[in-house]
Order: C-alpha cells, then structure tokens, then sequence
C-alpha cells in the first residue's frame, strides 16, 4: 500500500502527535495542506499550539520522517490499511459529518467502502425476539448493502450474525484495530475481519475510551445512508446513533416494541418523532426503491401450512396455543414448527413462543 | 477350646466373609480382639461381655482371644456382636452339642442382650447365598429386607438367649417366609402428571426422555412448575423388575436408609441440595466408603435444582458416572464400585433473573451476566443432556379449560410401548435404552434417509450446532419415532429432535 506524501503527512500528524481533534483541524487550516504542515511543523506548531497544552514538539524533520515511516511500516507489517480524505475510496458520506475523521484505519475487504451502506444498530440488552429479526432483516439488508454496525453483544452482534455470511459487513470500532472490546468478541472480530472490513478513526493501539462511543456513533450514522436501531432504552447509547443520523439528513427506521418494554421505549420514542416504524427487510428496501430477491423458499407440508396461517393470523403465539388453533397434537406442532424455524418462515423468541417472519 | 464362626463384613455392595475364632483357654484373665478391627468392633467388647451377663450365661475368666480372618481387611462396625458373642459361648463350652458350622451370624448386641437391626444386611445375604451358605440368624429387625430372599433358611432373632435356645435345641425359632416382590406394594407416589396443569412441551419433553432414558434440563422462570414436573418422572418409567429392586434395595441398605417395607418398590427421586459437596455427590467417606446421591439414584432420577448453583467440581464429578453408570471411589479404606445409573434431570433458569425470553416481564440482565450464568454449567455436561426444554409461564385462559391433564398412568402406557420395542431391538446386546447407543448403534439402528439427513444438515447450519448434538439429536429422534411406533426416523421426527436442544440456540 502506498501513500501519498499528503496522507503519509495526515498519518503523521494524528498517530504520532499527542494532538487533540480540535487542535489538528486548527493546525491544518493555518498551514493550508498536510504537507506543508509537516515540513515546517516548528512554525505552525508554535503559532497555534499554546506552550503549555499537549502536543508541542520540537522534533527536527528527521525525526519526523523516521516517526512517520516506522509507523507506515507497523501498519503495513499488522496488515491494517489507512483512509484518509485524500483517498480515492474514502467514503463521500463522510465528509458532510463534522467533523469528518481525517484517518480511518481499515483490516479487511476495503472495496466494501464504495458499496452502499446501512447501518443496523441495538442496545446491548436486545430483546431475543428482536435479536432473531434483526438477523433476519440483516440478512436481507446486506443483498444489497453492506451492513454497517459495532461490535457490542445484543443488537449489534445480531446485525454482524446476519450479514457476516455474505461478507457485505462494516464494523466501526471503538478502539484500535488490534484491541477487543468486548474481549469474548476476539474471534468474531476475526470472523469479520477475513470476511468483512473493521474501521476504526483510532491508532492501532489506542484502548477504548467512554467517549469514543460517541465520536464512533458518529461514524456509523456518517457511513451509512439510513439507521436501523432494533431496541433502545430511554437513555441508550445507540438512540445518539439515531440522533446523528437525523442531524445528517440520513433515514432513521426502528422496531416496534411492547408498551411499557424497557428496552425497547427508546425505539418507540423515535417512532414518535417521526422515525419509520420498520417490521420486516422489505420496509427498508422498499424507501430507497429496491426490491428484496425473492429468497428461494422451500416447499411445505400441509400441516407447516396450517401452522404458518396459524402464527400469521395470530403474531407470536405460544407452541400449545398454535396447535390448539392449528387443531393438531402438541408434539406435532413442535415439529411443524421447528421445521418453519428451520426454513425461515418463523422465529422462534423465547418462552415457547414462535412468530411468522 | 477354641470356635469358629462366620461373619459377613461389606465392601461396597460386596459381602466378605470374615471368620471370627475365639479361644478361651487358661492364664490371667484377658480379653482381646485381633485382626484389624475398628473402634466399632472393639467396642463390642463391652457390649458382648454385658449382653451374656445378663442374659443369664457366664462370661469365661479366663484368657480370651478373639481373631478376625483374614486379617488384612478393615472390618467395621458393630455388626460382629452376635457372631463374637456366639462364638464365646461355644468356646466357653455353653453351647454343648450346638451345630454352628453352617450358619451365618449378623447382629449389633444391646446390653441386655436384644439384638439390633444393622446396615447392609440385604448385599449381605446376597453375597453369602452365592457363597453357599443357606443358613443366617438375623436381627428381627431386618426381618423386612431379608424376605426377599428366597432358597435360604433365614432365622430372626429378637434377643441373644433365643439364638442360644435355637442352637441348643430348646426352643427353635421360626423360619423367614419368602414374600413375593409385588411393585405397588409400595404406597403411591404423590405426584402424578395430572396435577400438572399445562406446560404440554415439557410434558412431552419428559415422556421422550423417560422413553428413551435420555437425561433432561429444564430451562424456565421461577415458579413455573419445574420441580414439580420432576418429581412426577418417577411415576412414568417403567415398573421395577425384582432384580432392580433388589440392586436398589441394597444400595439403599448399605446407607441405612430401608424404610417399614424393606425393598424398595419405586424407583428414588434424589434432590441434593445445591450445596452438596462432591463426596456427598459421588459418595466416598472419612473411614468407609458411603454411596452417594448418584448411587442413591441408581435406577431412579437424581434431580439437580438451580443447576448453575452446584458446584463446577460437582458437576463435572458427574460426568464419568453419567457415561458408565457406575461410580468407584478409592479411599484408605480400600476401592469400592457403586452401581450409579440415574437419569439426570435439571432446571435453571434462562438467566440470573429469570425474565430472559419472558413474554410479560423485562430481562434485566446484561449480555455478560447471562453468559457468566450459563458458563457456570461446562460443555461437556451440557452434551450429555439430550433434551433441553423451556418451561414457561403460559397464559391459561387462551386455552380451553375443559382440557383435562392427562394422568401419570396413561403417559406411562405410551413409555411402556416405547420401551419394548427397545427392548426388541438390543436383544443380545448389554443396551436397553437409545440413550445409551454408541456410534456404532447409531448407525445401526439410525439410518437417515436422504430428506432427514437434509434436515440435519439445515439445522446445523441455521442453529449452530455442535458436531456433539448430531449424535444426541438422532437418538432422541430415534426415540420419537419410537413412539410414534415407526419402524425409521421420518422428518417430523427430526424436526421435533432438534427443537430440543433449545440450550444451543440460546447461547
């Protein structure tokens, strides 16, 4: 991978400078490029960074040229990839969002950065119902986009589950690309990471902040060209997702959820304010024009088609009641039931209690 | 003079033989026991010296020496009164012309005299009656196990005078009269089926398993009837046959634990308490090797409540006996063998607060907490449970409330069926259930056709199955299809086989 003299004076200036955001957007726009930046570092330095703050340096050019090549060669030897807005492939969403992130750091697929993105997002305490739909809908979504989410267990995990078969998956960390959070994750990131793309706006080797959280969300909303949150309490992290997406003009969808269902009264709430109230992969596909692939679809027996009116006509019902309905035995109605599991007609949500998708 | 007379000592469920020769011959008056005997046996001492005061015989002043043979086993406990006590009386010349060469003697000695029932006798009898012995005088106390007994002459006994007066000829006792083993001589269980109102998953769940002998975990919120569906597991697997009851009975007797019957007639129910340690689980002991809950269970259901809140070192203690069916202990007191094959039925709940999946009420556990809590249950034991059920809290009035919960009785009928055609198909070979298939079983007796083996492989791939399941959920299908009495596994077989293994799902 080779860099430009302007992306490898960028990746300088955020991995190898203790600078914080707001000083490097300052830093660039009195030198007018990264080049120039670099070059005469002592000058702008001093002139904008205040004795006293982080990030004053008198290095000589040398060792800025040494500093900028041993960190290009760390990044080539971890097999990690660096975006910047120079780059022919960093993504054109990103730059309405503010700030825009002056370096994305990549492992995996990059061409997956010119594919359409949709950003499928849950709180860590996901319902299991909407944990099995939002595979489904994930799976659906990522035919045609590839699936933009984190890495957190719940909501997310069920995003990364649905479209990591097809390999059309973003995951935006939090931290630098070779830490782990949450550390159980360590083998699906790697999952993701042959199949998928990882990104992240920090160096390798940066641990995981509280506030990353939210100058990540800020990422997933960015990439993306709409949001779909699966469960979100009142005072969820990934209602600042959403929040983000509105502000940036992007289509903000979100499951329904039970009255009075804790972890799911944030969705609602965005519901209110107008977000589309989305069941299925069709509700989303349908807004932007596409059409979901009629999914090949196996045959079914009588008694599965009777089943599946059943749970049609009825929502989520429990297993006795469907074959009370259903007027078959007990047992039959649990293979019947298991075999539409199986064959993606229903989901199974816990406590004996199926749904037709 | 010196007398030999036989004793029984027990080793696990084994009787040992144990001679006890005593010589009385002339010197400074003494009174000692050899041949490795415990604090218990030495005892016995002051017990056997006071029973033949005041029973009205004389006890020798003379030089007693009592020997154990062989000598280089531990014997224990007080139930070699009788036969030292016997044997004193012989060597002492009290009991002229007394014939005790072929009896056997069992018995703890009170001081007046009364003899008190002891632990084990029933393995005892066993062993002995194999060894060729045909004679015993018992504890009237036993009177009950020893019944059961049959082609042995089998003499109780209520105090040391009767014995003296049996063996001298002056007053003999009665013989035992043999008792027919009857299986609901017993009384009834107290719970039955019928009083479980709904739940038909895990009612259906618990018929399958106890076909098919597979173990069973129940998964649910508290309250909502898992123990209570555990305990009616007893009163629908098959009757006791004569030599179960008898393998259980002198397991039972060895952990003194016969109740007014003497054999027992239904099969056990054990619930160790979550904080039984692994000793009191698998059995073991400071001196003598007790059997555990698991041997306590052997032949019944041991019933883990709360499952994640035993102990892991417990647990994973289970797993040996859960493949062979026997447990052995290695103590300083020797090796023993305990039968141990139960079936395991556990609950626990879907996570530390009950609510994960609930239709009404909000989980308010974290990701990390649910997993900690399922970590808690390993792998390995969670693939030697076959089916894997939810127990939830259902809401009745949706169902019609005429529908009557059918009874234990008529569950049982369907296992029966079930079970012969088991039985049919390992004729000649060691197994009786499908749980206990290997490999080689499986692929003899559980051919897949084409569209089921498709079936299988879908559902390993939507469900995430691991290699481990395959093996269970084809037994358990094989065990559906049992019955449902079909002769091969059809597809609605499989697909209610895999709804079992809910557990895989979960995590």
């Amino acid at each position: 991978m080779e860099y430009s003299s302007a992306e490898r004076a960028l990746l300088w200036l955020c991995a190898c400078t203790d600078t914080e955001e707001r000083t490097r957007a300052a830093l660039l726009r009195a030198a007018g490029d990264p080049e120039r930046l670099f070059r005469d570092w002592e000058k702008f330095s001093s002139a904008v960074i205040k004795s006293g703050e982080k990030g004053v340096y008198n290095s000589s050019r040398a060792a800025r040229e040494r500093q900028a090549d041993d960190f290009l060669c760390e990044l080539r030897n971890k097999g990690y990839f660096a975006v910047t807005p120079l780059s022919d492939d960093y993504p054109e969403s990103l730059r309405a969002i503010s700030p825009p992130p002056l370096v994305l750091y990549g492992s995996g697929n990059r061409a997956l950065l010119k594919e359409r993105k949709f950003c499928i997002v849950g709180s860590r305490i996901t319902p299991p119902w909407a944990e099995k739909q939002g595979r489904i809908v994930s799976e659906k979504i990522s035919e045609r986009f590839a699936v933009v989410t984190g890495l957190a267990e719940g909501g997310d995990s069920a995003a990364i589950e649905g479209a990591l078969p097809r390999g059309k998956l973003i995951c935006v960390l939090p931290n630098g690309l070779d830490q782990c959070y949450p550390a159980g994750h360590a083998s699906l990131k790697k999952k993701i990471e042959g199949a998928g793309l990882l990104l992240s706006e920090y160096p390798p080797a940066v641990a995981l902040k509280k506030y990353h959280f939210h100058a990540r969300n800020r990422i997933l909303a960015g990439l993306s060209e709409g949001v779909l949150v699966l469960s979100a309490g009142v005072r969820s992290g990934t209602l600042i997702t959403a929040d983000f997406a509105a502000e940036y003009g992007r289509d903000v969808f979100a499951f329904p959820h039970n009255l009075g269902a804790s972890q799911g009264a944030g969705c609602n709430e965005l519901i209110k304010k107008g977000a589309y109230l989305c069941t299925c992969a069709e509700d989303i596909l349908s807004c932007y024009g596409l059409e979901c692939a009629a999914s090949v679809r196996e045959a079914l027996t009588p008694s599965e088609e009777r089943v599946l009116n059943v749970l049609r006509e009825g929502g989520e019902l429990h297993a006795a009641l469907v074959a009370e309905r259903a007027g078959m035995q007990v047992f039959e109605a649990i293979a019947a039931l298991s075999s539409l599991e199986i064959k993606n007609y229903a989901v199974k949500s816990g406590g004996n209690r199926y749904a037709a998708v | 003079m010196i007398a030999k007379i036989t004793c029984y000592t027990l080793s696990g469920l084994e009787g040992v033989p144990v001679e006890v020769e005593t010589d009385v011959n002339k010197g400074i008056p003494a009174y000692e026991m050899v041949g490795l005997p415990d604090t218990a046996v030495k005892e016995s001492k002051e017990r056997v010296r006071s029973a033949i005061k005041n029973s009205g015989m004389l006890f020798p002043m003379h030089k007693i020496t009592v020997n154990f043979a062989p000598a280089d086993i531990k014997k224990e406990g007080a139930i070699f009164d009788l036969a030292i006590a016997v044997s004193l009386l012989k060597a002492s010349e009290q009991l002229v012309g007394a014939d005790v060469r072929d009896t056997v003697f069992l018995g703890e000695l009170a001081l007046d005299g009364s003899l008190r029932p002891v632990n084990g006798l029933l393995p005892i009898l066993i062993s002995a009656k194999g060894h060729g012995y045909r004679k015993f005088i018992i504890p009237a106390g036993n009177a009950r196990e020893a019944r059961f007994l049959g082609g042995a002459e089998i003499y109780p006994a209520d105090s040391l005078i009767q014995v003296v007066r049996q063996l001298i000829g002056a007053q003999p006792l009665e013989a035992l009269e043999t008792a027919e083993f009857a299986v609901h001589a017993g009384k009834r269980s107290s719970a039955d089926l019928s009083f479980v109102r709904g739940q038909p998953m895990a009612r259906r769940a618990l018929e399958i398993a106890v076909s098919g002998g597979h173990n069973l975990l129940m998964v649910g919120p508290p309250g909502t009837g898992k123990t209570m569906l555990a305990r009616c597991l007893p009163t629908v697997m098959p009757d006791l046959t004569f030599e179960e009851a008898l393998e259980i009975t002198k397991i039972h007797s060895v952990a003194g634990m016969l109740g007014e019957e003497g054999i027992i007639t239904e099969r056990p129910f054990r619930t160790p308490h979550h904080t039984a340690t692994t000793v009191s689980m698998c059995g073991g002991g400071n001196r003598s090797v007790h059997p555990g809950e698991i041997s306590l269970a052997h032949g019944g259901v041991l019933f883990l409540d709360e499952l994640p809140e035993y102990k892991r070192s417990t647990l994973e203690a289970l797993r040996q006996p859960l493949e062979d069916g026997v447990i052995t202990i290695a103590r300083s007191a020797g090796v023993v063998t305990y039968p141990a094959r139960f079936m395991l039925c556990a609950s626990m709940n879907p996570c530390p607060c009950g609510n994960y999946g609930s239709a009404n009420l909000t989980c308010t556990c974290s990701p990390a907490e649910i997993r900690r809590y399922r970590a808690k249950v390993s792998g390995p034991l969670l693939d030697r449970i076959d089916l894997q059920v939810e127990v939830d809290a259902v809401a009745y009035d949706d169902l019609s409330s005429e529908a009557r919960a059918e009874s234990s009785a008529s569950v049982k009928e369907r296992v029966d069926d079930a079970r012969k055609i088991q039985r049919n198909r390992f004729e000649g070979s060691a197994l009786t259930v499908n749980a206990e298939m290997g490999e080689r079983e499986i692929r003899g007796f559980c051919k897949l056709n084409a569209e089921c083996d498709a079936i299988l492989r879908a559902a390993f791939e939507k469900m995430k199955l691991s290699a481990r399941a395959r093996a269970r959920i084809i037994k358990v299908a094989r065990t559906i299809a049992d019955l449902d009495a079909s002769e091969n596994i059809q597809p609605k077989h499989v697909y209610e086989a895999v709804s079992y293994r809910i557990y895989d799902k979960l995590g």
